[in-house]
């Protein structure tokens, strides 16, 4: 029953040739736009960045941004996901990359948050959070991308 | 000669190399990627300030040469991944029209740097002195985000066109025969009539 739902969305998908590209092009401007806004509070909190003001301030003034970003990736992924999801979920990039992006939304909206809000936590703590933060995030644009040569 | 030049610098032993690679390949694609989000995310920051919709706490001084450096390397990473990439695929991109808009539009995000970079990107701190974001800051960014936006996506289509190479080459074959038997007509008409 639940496979028949998927099809015909997936065949609703399908039906335009005009529906996966689309999709994909939001994907990749929206990852772009919320990954892009991340670094550049990991930028502020490596020590390079806007130095004028505190990591909590450049944070605060990105994340509406991001989130808007981060809402538009996670809508459009699942269209990209439905168009074909029996492929997907036998790809294993696909699964690294939903487990890395699972992880990297929990830290960012957790320990990257808490330390970037904070402006009396040490500098090492502040250094490895945003090392961890930027790994975590380009492993998901490299899971994305290797979706297409497993 | 812009076509012997895509086959020949694809032919080399280091496209042709890093074209059949299983891992080299996408991990230069990935690494595209990851310079678009570093690039592009710096981009639309700077953009976003330039037309008033963000951080608009901060200075466009601010905003606008604390990024440089980052925007710069960013650049610096999805610029050399993207020749690596048309570079071993070369002759199929040359037939591409998205590639081929795609080189149109970064030319023009040339001249957008060219035109704009006196009055604005050099000029952030006269701006914060005045009342408003001038007009020409605001048109700046909103073309800056166009332009690249476009090329983004014009650089995802490159991907959904697979010039039939084997079919070009085989009518280039034809046309050349042809236009060789063509030329040796004459003479073989001559030596018939000795």
């Amino acid at each position: 029953m639940l496979l028949l739902q998927i099809n015909s969305i997936a065949d609703a998908l399908n039906s335009s040739e005009w529906v996966f590209p689309i999709a994909e092009c939001f994907h990749i401007a929206a990852f772009a736009w919320s990954i892009g806004l991340i670094a550049a509070v990991d930028y502020r909190m490596l020590g390079f960045g806007i130095q004028n003001s505190k990591p909590s301030e450049v944070l605060h003034d990105t994340a509406p941004w991001t989130i808007l970003g981060l809402a538009v990736v996670l809508l459009s992924g699942p269209v990209l996901f439905l168009s074909d999801v029996r492929m997907y979920l036998h790809n294993s990039s696909f699964i690294f990359k939903m487990c890395a992006l699972a992880v990297a939304l929990v830290f960012n909206f957790t320990v990257h948050w808490k330390v970037a809000k904070s402006d009396t936590v040490s500098p090492p703590v502040r250094v490895v959070t945003a090392i961890v933060s930027l790994a975590l995030w380009i492993s998901v644009v490299f899971g994305g991308l290797f979706i297409a040569f497993v | 000669m812009l076509l012997s030049f895509a086959q020949w610098i694809q032919a080399t032993a280091f496209f042709t190399a890093l074209r059949g690679s299983a891992y080299a390949y996408p991990i230069v694609l990935s690494l595209h990627m990851t310079g678009i989000a570093l690039f592009g995310g710096m981009v639309l920051l700077t953009d976003m300030r330039l037309l008033g919709l963000a951080m608009r706490k901060h200075s466009l001084a601010d905003v606008v040469t604390r990024f440089r450096v980052p925007k710069r390397v960013g650049f610096l990473i999805v610029a050399t991944c993207g020749l690596l990439l048309a570079g071993s695929k070369a002759e199929e991109y040359y037939y591409n029209a998205f590639f081929r808009t795609k080189l149109i539009l970064l030319t023009l995000a040339g001249i957008h740097a060219l035109v704009f970079r006196r009055s604005v990107y050099a000029n952030a701190a006269d701006m914060d002195r005045a009342p408003k974001i001038p007009a020409h800051a605001k048109l700046a960014g909103a073309l800056s985000l166009l332009i690249w936006a476009s090329i983004a996506c014009m650089g995802r289509g490159i991907g959904y066109i697979e010039p039939p190479l084997d079919k070009i080459h085989a009518q280039i074959q034809v046309i050349q025969e042809t236009a060789l038997a063509a030329f040796h007509a004459p003479a073989a008409l001559l030596e018939r009539g000795h």
